[in-house]
């Protein structure tokens, strides 16, 4: 069998997120490191051959290549770990999964322009993308708000998915542009419950406490 | 400025054994934490080291430990462990400030200044927390309409409105001039078999409420003339 290549970058939290599925998942990654920061390799002819936006992530796999981190986390573990408890085996539960990882991918893109602000000095202004980040984590703290409730501790129902792998980074991460988790209680107890997954590992930014 | 008195910092069942967060209060930084045993602290959230929020640290047993460099504190605040001194006897002098705490009604309560006695209130169950981006007034005037109350009656940072819910009892918790938490808690009812409907309606009011005063503050905030307060974000 084929091993799927990450085109990685270990301070972007879309990579992380990837890294930490496949780790959950008992899936190991090829890791092809990218220079991102300063080297803006993301933007060289061969990166650009690959993917033609420009960033990252990029994962292939055979004659395969995927750029969103929604189809990589989908395509790692249909093909690598469809059994695993973290994809859901029942069509509900799956459908929930499928609706919050698309709405991680439609929202939270403030989240990482927040950050890439603070941290290197990317467009915009710091103010204003905190706050669209706030309100774009806020969506899921209200949900885990009434999951704590429901008695249900993760985003589609009582046990983890895939979908709380793809949250993870972007809550875990907020410190970095000065947003801090006091505003985000539901999703704070979750995160605590999201780093005692088996597999869980942290990245440069998350703190690694346990 | 100097403050004074028991506030209502966070919902008792956010804070997990073992686990610490931050919480501001009119603009000062407090971490709550508890420690192993399930004891909760309220402290200044500032290391006395070289001054890295608390919070960002981790529990240990019954200590807290700075992320930046390490140190530990007990729970009176004392500094046990400097990890790049271990052989050193730690200096008395080396002490977080701490407040009083207290567990009353569901909620964490700090006591800062002269905070006198510490609230004693019936049992209640958590709903949940929200932060709005508005005045604390401007989140009162909207709390009766919000839950279908016909009013409310204060006890000094608590607010209690009778619904078609059960008692509400609301943790206010002032974070600076823009900004304001409530702690939602819901009395214990001897009528009530299942309390998880009931707090469900209260806690999807609550983020309507939230939207709505949030609405209400930004429109008016950008009508020309209106003065602008501080950043908030
Ligand atoms: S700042 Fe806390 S240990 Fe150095």
């Amino acid at each position: 069998m084929s091993q799927p290549l990450l085109y990685d970058y270990a301070l972007d939290a879309d990579c992380y997120g990837i890294r930490l599925a496949a780790g959950c998942l008992g899936i190991e990654l090829a890791l092809r490191s990218v220079d991102v920061h300063p080297g803006q390799e993301q933007l060289s002819p061969a990166m650009l051959a690959l993917n033609p936006q420009g960033r990252l992530p990029v994962l292939t796999d055979g004659a395969l290549t995927l750029t969103q981190t929604l189809s990589i986390l989908l395509y790692l573990a249909e093909s690598y770990a469809p059994d695993h408890p973290l994809m859901p085996q029942d069509a509900l539960t799956g459908a929930r999964m499928l609706d919050w990882m698309s709405l991680a991918a439609a929202t939270l893109a403030p989240c990482a322009q927040a950050r890439a602000c603070a941290m290197m000095n990317a467009p915009g202004t710091l103010t204003q993308l905190r706050r669209d980040a706030r309100r774009a984590l806020r969506l899921f703290d209200d949900h885990m708000a009434l999951q704590g409730l429901r008695g249900e501790g993760f985003l589609a129902g009582p046990e983890a998915t895939l979908a709380d792998l793809m949250l993870f980074p972007a809550f875990a991460l907020t410190r970095d542009y000065g947003l801090d988790h006091d505003a985000f209680p539901a999703l704070a107890l979750w995160a605590r419950r999201v780093r005692r997954l088996p597999g869980f590992h942290t990245m440069p930014g998350v703190p690694d406490y346990h | 400025m100097s403050i004074n008195g028991w506030f209502p910092l966070s919902l008792a069942a956010s804070v997990t054994p073992g686990s610490s967060t931050g919480a501001v209060l009119q603009g000062q930084d407090i971490v709550l934490w508890r420690d192993a045993s399930g004891a909760p602290h309220a402290w200044e959230d500032r290391c006395p080291h070289r001054g890295m929020k608390l919070s960002f640290g981790f529990v240990r047993g019954d200590h807290i430990a700075c992320l930046y460099h390490g140190w530990e504190y007990g729970a009176d605040g004392q500094c046990r462990s400097i990890p790049a001194h271990p052989k050193l006897e730690v200096p008395k002098t080396i002490c977080a400030t701490t407040y009083g705490i207290a567990e009353s009604g569901g909620l964490l309560w700090a006591g800062l200044g002269e905070h006198g006695e510490a609230p004693d209130l019936p049992a209640a169950d958590p709903v949940r927390s929200v932060q709005i981006e508005a005045p604390i007034n401007a989140v009162l005037a909207a709390l009766p309409t919000a839950f279908g109350a016909t009013g409310l009656s204060l006890d000094g940072p608590l607010a209690m409105l009778d619904t078609e819910w059960g008692r509400l009892a609301i943790g206010l918790h002032e974070l600076g001039p823009q900004r304001t938490a409530l702690h939602l808690t819901r009395r214990l009812d001897p009528e009530d078999e299942d309390s998880t409907p009931a707090r469900i309606a209260l806690a999807r009011a609550a983020t309507r409420l939230r939207d709505q005063v949030e609405a209400a503050t930004h429109h008016a905030a950008a009508v020309p003339g209106t003065p602008q307060q501080g950043e908030t974000a």
